[in-house]
């Protein structure tokens, strides 16, 4: 396997005063990365000393720009609360479900060893255990339980309620916003296509209004839900500035997962990378 | 006051200067697969048919699918070569296990493990029973040091070989293999996507969900009992689910309003560590799975996602684009001592920490703007791009035994799911049905 170091250089410019490289050496000793034994004698007591001399001075700094940090993040959050009032939270953690600790591996799922005189072991297929099996997904085989609680008219249902919000964003006359590459500023031509968003919306003071964040198919899925979330965003931060009521408003990313279009290309990669705006029908 | 500031700096620098020369010594790591690793030569006599089905070719298709299941299962372990016996004459031992003669001479030509055995339908059983034996002849010490007995349905044929596979894995390792290990993953259904599991070779799939819209990104608890995943079930917005397998039982965990996004269970299984926007940005939180109570790990403006735990419990990899483009930064479980551990490249994300310890996987964009898998070691030392090739490559995940990643590419169009050797060897296949399967998350070992 190729080693690549990294150059010294950078490793020099990744080093923030805020977090001091002891704490780095710290960690790769808790994970057992490098043995003690690498650590020589005469290193110790010079490092330990160094440890209790600076690590209070370096944790004050770390928290004077965790400071400057916050007040940047309640910049951040003063926009990002419009949205919480739309989106109709009433959510947040659940206080009932079950304990996921681990208690050791399942026994009876537990491998036996070989025997010179085995006795039989019998074995049934169960995804949540040992796992086996149900049939090969093919079609036709027998014994492929579906493990999810199905609403069988949920399907159906959510194809209806999209169609219903198509049908009324198509009549609406609503156009979508598109982006660069990476990107999440609003262009000339998406400011347009708000502006005759935003007309739409005040003359409909009774809407509420979805802008759904979506990405094309590069980069990664998670990320893209953050991009696509900074997307949504800045659409519904435009058309505040332009006078529509916050409240009438909600923000969702999809990220790559819902792409209008999916060939390889630039000219969908343009297509996906959008804000769309959709006329909640629903609730 | 600056001048204080200053010799802060200095003693700061100094001590990653020491750092620096000190850990020059890269050998100090165990390779995920090592070069040096001396694989165990293991041929696989033949898996012999007896009793039913009536045909002679049921029979010998029963046989065969064992044998193959086997042999896969042999090769992917890493820890055996598969040893072609076809040119050295071996013959099956007899039917109570006993070695065949010839064995010894295989012995001499180097091969060390010889597997062998017999499947059929069970005849004293009403239903349509399977019984499979397979024995395992050892040259070192010159004798049958053991065999297995399995029976079960017909729909447990691949798990009798997953099973025995990993008994030889552990008679050899002490390690219980990855031939039973599952993997997850998200597949398009319609207009939805919807959760998955299927074995680690890509057979027995199985559909986890059926909402009609978005599920993505699952995660295992590490009793591989339950699924947490992110779910969109009215549309609108997000939240973190979890399901449990064996009863398809289903509870949301978080829905604070914005994306609720990469939630992954700790090792001890105690804490949820997940990414959501609700108080403005995507920041990391830590949700203690006994108590409710949740943590935020990180403060601020740019956006936090993607956390992987060391395998100790006591570290966080995750991905930040605080810095411009999404890089990888390292973190305290208790989101103390952020660092910045990625420096190549404007675009590094979707990390997972190898369950050795000693590497860490992620999506890296390299200079032709593709989307790579590369791997780092968590002091940054060492890097190494392990894919490469057109293709959005995303959502690598390590086997139990940090000996291969599954990850998601559109490498052949559409997206597909595929293996690799941590060595950058081996890639293949394993979905080839469906428009799109992406996000696979393989389970801990069983």
């Amino acid at each position: 396997m190729r080693r690549h170091g990294l150059p010294r250089r950078d490793f020099l410019e990744g080093i923030d005063v805020n977090h001091p490289p002891l704490y780095v050496r710290g960690d790769i000793l808790q994970e057992g990365i490098i043995p003690m034994k690498k650590l020589t004698a005469s290193y110790l007591p010079l490092i330990l000393g160094l440890l209790v001399a600076v690590t209070p001075a370096c944790s004050k700094k770390a928290v004077q720009s965790g400071g400057d940090a916050q007040t940047l993040h309640g910049e951040m959050g003063k926009s990002g609360t419009a949205r919480e009032g739309a989106g109709g939270g009433g959510g947040g953690v659940s206080p009932n479900f079950p304990d996921t600790a681990f208690s050791g591996r399942d026994g009876s799922n537990s491998l036996r060893g070989l025997d010179r005189d085995p006795s039989e072991e019998r074995l049934s297929g169960d995804v949540g255990g040992n796992g086996g099996s149900g049939g090969n997904g093919g079609a036709g085989s027998s014994g492929n339980k579906l493990m999810a609680k199905s609403d069988p008219a949920a399907a159906a249902r959510q194809l209806a309620e999209i169609r219903a919000e198509q049908v009324a964003s198509t009549a609406a006359g609503l156009r979508d916003v598109f982006f660069g590459y990476d990107s999440f500023s609003i262009t000339d031509e998406g400011r347009h296509a708000l502006t005759s968003n935003a007309e739409w919306m005040k003359s409909n003071p009774n809407t509420q209004l979805k802008i759904e964040g979506h990405c094309d198919e590069r980069g990664t899925s998670a990320y893209n839900l953050v991009l696509g979330e900074k997307r949504a965003k800045a659409v519904r931060n435009y058309l505040v500035e332009l006078g529509v009521v916050p409240d009438h408003l909600s923000v969702v990313s999809y990220g790559k997962e819902r792409p209008f279009c999916t060939e390889h290309a630039e000219s969908c990669y343009s297509q996906n990378r959008r804000g769309h705006l959709v006329v909640r029908t629903g609730k | 006051m600056t001048f204080r500031t200053g010799v802060i700096v200095g003693f700061c620098a100094l001590l990653g200067l020491m750092w620096i020369i000190e850990s020059g010594a890269a050998d100090v790591f165990l390779e995920a697969t090592r070069p040096d690793f001396q694989k165990i030569p293991l041929g696989v006599v033949g898996i012999d048919a007896v009793g039913g089905p009536e045909s002679p070719e049921g029979r010998a298709k029963l046989g065969s699918r064992i044998e193959e299941v086997l042999k896969a299962d042999v090769r992917r372990s890493l820890v055996f070569s598969l040893v072609d016996l076809s040119t050295l004459g071996i013959k099956a031992g007899g039917r109570g296990g006993e070695p065949d003669p010839s064995f010894k001479q295989a012995a001499e030509n180097g091969v060390s493990v010889i597997v062998w055995g017999k499947a059929g339908m069970k005849t004293d059983t009403k239903t349509s029973d399977v019984s499979m034996d397979g024995y395992v002849y050892d040259a070192g010490s010159d004798e049958v040091v053991g065999g297995k007995r399995y029976a079960g349905s017909t729909s447990v044929i691949r798990l009798m070989a997953h099973r025995f596979a990993d008994e030889l894995v552990f008679r050899y390792t002490g390690e219980p293999g990855i031939a039973r290990t599952k993997i997850a993953y998200v597949s398009q259904q319609g207009s939805g996507r919807e959760i998955f599991v299927m074995d680690y070779d890509g057979f027995e799939s199985r559909q986890i969900t059926a909402d009609g819209f978005l599920n993505l990104m699952p995660h295992w608890s590490p009793d591989r009992r339950f699924l947490v995943f992110t779910a969109y079930r009215n549309r609108n917005t997000q939240e973190i689910d979890m399901i449990e397998l064996a009863t398809g039982k289903r509870w949301t965990l978080v829905s604070q309003g914005g994306l609720n996004i990469t939630p992954a269970l700790s090792p001890d299984g105690h804490a949820l560590a997940y990414s959501s926007s609700h108080e403005g940005n995507a920041e990391l939180y830590r949700l203690d799975t006994r108590t409710k109570a949740v943590q935020r790990l990180t403060t601020n403006p740019g956006g936090d996602l993607s956390p992987s735990w060391s395998p100790s419990g006591r570290e966080l990899v995750f991905a930040s684009d605080r810095s411009g483009g999404p890089q990888l930064f390292l973190m305290s479980a208790d989101g103390t001592n952020v660092r910045r551990l990625t420096f190549d490249g404007d675009y590094n994300a979707a990390p997972t920490w190898s369950p050795r310890g000693n590497w860490i996987a992620y999506v890296c964009r390299t200079h032709k703007k593709e989307y790579k898998l590369c791997l780092i070691s968590p002091d940054g030392q060492k890097r190494v791009q392990l894919t490469t090739g057109h293709g959005v490559d995303d959502s690598p995940s390590w086997s139990p035994d940090g000996r291969h990643l599954v990850f998601s590419s559109t490498a052949d169009g559409k997206s597909q799911i595929y293996m690799i050797n941590a060595d950058g060897k081996d890639l293949e296949r394993i979905t080839f049905t469906g428009t799109h399967n992406s996000a696979p998350t393989w389970s801990p070992a069983s």
